[in-house]
């Protein structure tokens, strides 16, 4: 009897950090000796590409259109440190269906039973942006992932994605759907930037798993076309991806978030606005007495 | 591959089976080429070069083939979560229906189907909702014993979850709530629709084994009467029909029978397979029950696992006397007939038994799709090496998805005396070349077993009496295809591209 593959799923908005965060969570885990399995969810299809120094791999909806009839074990690569890649791929922007893609990708992994038969102790599924569709939700709805992460930075727009995440977890949690892990909260640096996060999770009765701070060590290491565990792997970014994949991999218990409705996500970041406001004023104001 | 019923949406045929819907060649060839791969290289491993056209789909799809499976089982609800459009057939799923239980016996009903008849909103929005509000209805209204869901290819874009609603209402409805994943676009061919169907019964209504009925024979069949059971009554067993004209309790009680088997692989491979991998129950691997040859292996496959090979000789000694004097009649009124076949793969298996126990060469044979292997059985061993061990190669032998100028251009070729064709559309069009046609619709049974031989034959007679209709139809119509393609067809041109 195979053992039971934890099933992750990362979502956040686009640009927020989702595939570097995600490939040195995989990085991390495969170095730490389990077998991992990162599923790139996203048109684009480069979830993996520092896994496999900046390489692009043909992705399972690619397969699928020059051949209806695909072996599974062709959409699936070797990464750093064994880690296996697998790329969902889509259409071009403009054109077609990328929820339905995701799918079709989902769904032909799923038939040929790959997740028992490589007898992964991660499947790590990397979300693009907010839950916009049916396709999108895939991941969350149940038989897929287990648990979901949002990454999010103190930026209003991807707590709102975060939000809107919550509100598709919400929708499904009572269909045996997957439940919400936290928030990993990426870029930040200030402690202002630390309050929002901290006051958002409270507000949705969730919590943060790791706070991420900017790095240039990250931008490095992304533009050698490694992740940051492979390029620097003594220094403090890899030590805290570690740390945070280490919290991930313990993780056992998820919860339903309380996710803001649009009226109160307004009134929420309007007084955060507020907030911010007089606090630059006082500064301002206190730098002109002295 | 391994038959996985964790997954809510079976593979399709393109994907366990290599099906594809274009091919030329003969019987012979086909056979090798499924071995080997096909001359221009493409190596075989159930995979062939494919003949591409213009047209690559004219008929069907599998969302069709779901809703006629569905609504065939009796005390069912059908809800198509789909737009209205998608129910359109139902006029002829409900003809089927009547003539099954009118055929068996049974208390005529038909059949029950709702649309949830989605639109423009609903795509925008999500359709589980009026989903929702449909199997309440369903439930409510006609106290169903089953409600299946048909998807469709509007609600498998949009990616409405339609196995949670199923889940859920299920507990309110109290009966199975079975979601059957069937969008068109997933497969070119509408047989995917057989083993969607098949797949959701084997998650949602087969129980797990409470005993072994030793007894009970599983016999997949489509709409006809129950020919099986009197013949297995003389040797004691009891012939479990499913799905056409079925109650609930036959499918559940699928994983306790003896074995399975079928008059076609092409609709049951799956189900056969999956019931012995999940259950142990056996499926047969005999060549369907057609001719002599095939019905005398099929009985004896049944006799070996059921220990009654001796009753088996006995009852294969009494049929062969029974029907052999008639056979010998018809055969010497049909001798030399030149007869070619246009119908899916599994019927046109049979019938070239048939036709070859009759004495009447099959110049040639239109199948509706091809499927490189089959699930569990072997194909080749079962099928077409036993077609051309008894009853030598069929040529030109064609695989066109009901493709009406693939069809005309092969009966220019050959012109044969007479033409059976299963379903719709062609019959049509060699009516009108002037070739008597006989329809095997309705009646998937006709062609079953010992009795078949003799109902195929006086049916061939009876269409034989009739030529002056098509003759005279002919006269009076005009069709689309000049002289000089036709001419070129008879050359041995390609057809169309051919692509790997």
């Amino acid at each position: 009897m195979a053992k039971k593959t934890k099933q992750i799923a990362i979502y956040g908005k686009g640009g927020i950090g989702k595939s570097t965060t995600t490939s040195n969570i995989s990085a991390a885990l495969v170095e730490a000796g389990y077998k991992v399995m990162q599923f790139g969810c996203d048109p684009k299809a480069d979830s993996t590409n520092t896994l496999r120094g900046g390489e692009y791999i043909p992705s399972v909806l690619e397969l699928l259109h020059a051949d209806s009839r695909v072996d599974a074990h062709d959409a699936i690569f070797e990464g750093f440190g064994g880690v296996y890649c697998v790329e969902a791929g889509g259409p071009q922007p403009g054109v077609g269906c990328a929820g339905r893609g995701i799918i079709s990708a989902v769904q032909l992994l799923k038939q040929q039973d790959i997740f028992e038969e490589l007898d992964l102790d991660f499947v790590i599924f990397d979300v693009l942006g907010d839950v916009v569709c049916g396709g999108f939700a895939v991941p969350i709805r149940e038989g897929i992932a287990e648990h979901v992460f949002t990454i999010s930075s103190s930026d209003f727009m991807a707590i709102y994605a975060a939000n809107n995440l919550f509100r598709g977890i919400q929708t499904y949690s009572k269909k045996g759907g997957a439940l919400l892990g936290g928030v990993i909260a990426n870029s930040i640096n200030a402690d202002y930037q630390r309050e929002i996060i901290d006051d958002f999770v409270d507000r949705t009765a969730t919590q943060v798993i790791e706070y991420v701070p900017r790095s240039v060590t990250v931008t490095q290491s992304e533009l050698s076309g490694r992740t940051t565990i492979e390029a620097a792997p003594h220094s403090e970014q890899a030590k805290l991806y570690r740390r945070l994949a280490a919290r991930i991999a313990n993780h056992t218990q998820s919860k339903t978030p309380t996710p803001l409705d649009q009226y109160q996500l307004r009134a929420w970041s309007a007084a955060w606005a507020d907030r911010l406001i007089a606090a630059e004023q006082r500064r301002e104001h206190e730098a002109k007495v002295a | 591959m391994a038959i996985n019923l964790k997954s809510p949406a079976v593979a399709t045929r393109e994907q366990r089976l290599g099906t594809l819907i274009g091919w030329d060649g003969e019987l012979s060839s086909l056979a090798q080429a499924d071995a080997r791969g096909c001359s221009s290289g493409c190596g075989g491993g159930q995979k062939l070069c494919e003949i591409s056209g213009p047209f690559s789909q004219s008929s069907g799809c599998a969302e069709q083939t779901v809703q006629y499976e569905a609504t065939q089982v009796r005390g069912a609800v059908l809800i198509s979560h789909s737009p209205i459009g998608c129910s359109a057939g139902m006029a002829s799923q409900n003809a089927s229906y009547r003539y099954c239980q009118i055929k068996r016996g049974q208390q005529v009903e038909d059949v029950v189907a709702l649309s949830t008849n989605l639109g423009e909103r609903d795509m925008v929005y999500g359709g589980v909702e009026p989903l929702r509000a449909a199997i309440r209805l369903a439930a409510e209204r006609h106290k169903p014993r089953v409600i299946f869901i048909s998807t469709a290819c509007s609600t498998g874009i949009i990616g409405d979850d339609v196995d949670s609603v199923a889940r859920e209402t299920q507990e309110e409805v109290g009966v199975p709530v079975v979601p059957v994943h069937c969008e068109g676009f997933r497969s070119k061919h509408w047989s995917t629709g057989f083993d969607a169907i098949q797949h959701a019964v084997l998650r949602h209504i087969v129980r797990k084994p409470t005993r072994r009925q030793a007894d009970l024979i599983n016999i997949f069949v489509l709409s006809g009467p129950d020919v099986y059971s009197p013949l297995l009554e003389q040797i004691g067993l009891r012939a479990n029909l499913v799905l056409n004209g079925c109650e609930v309790e036959n499918i559940e009680q699928l994983s306790e029978a003896a074995a399975s088997t079928s008059f076609c692989y092409s609709l049951s491979s799956y189900l056969g397979a999956a019931l012995e991998q999940e259950y142990g129950v056996i499926d047969l691997k005999s060549p369907p029950p057609y001719g002599f040859a095939g019905a005398d292996i099929w009985l004896r496959d049944i006799g070996k696992v059921t220990g009654r090979e001796a009753a088996v000789e006995t009852l294969i000694e009494r049929e062969h006397a029974r029907v052999r004097p008639r056979i010998a009649e018809l055969k010497a009124k049909l001798q030399g007939l030149r007869v070619f076949l246009g119908m899916g793969e599994g019927f046109a298996h049979g019938l070239i038994a048939v036709l070859g126990e009759l004495g009447v060469n099959v110049v040639g044979a239109l199948n509706f799709h091809h499927d490189i292997i089959y699930d569990g059985v072997d194909k080749q061993d079962i099928t077409i090496a036993h077609l051309l061990k008894h009853y030598g190669d069929v040529k030109p032998f064609s695989v066109a998805n009901g493709q009406p100028h693939r069809f005309a251009a092969l009966l220019h070729q050959v012109k044969p005396d007479l033409v059976i064709v299963r379903h719709g559309v062609l019959n049509a069009l060699s009516s009108r070349l002037g070739i008597p046609t006989m329809p095997l619709e309705g009646d998937s049974t006709l062609p079953f077993g010992y009795q078949g031989m003799i109902n195929i034959g006086e049916e061939l007679l009876s269409q034989l009496s009739q030529r002056r209709f098509h003759k005279s139809l002919a006269a009076h119509v005009r069709l689309p295809y000049r002289k000089e393609w036709l001419a070129s067809q008879t050359q041995g041109e390609p057809l169309l591209e051919r692509v790997a």
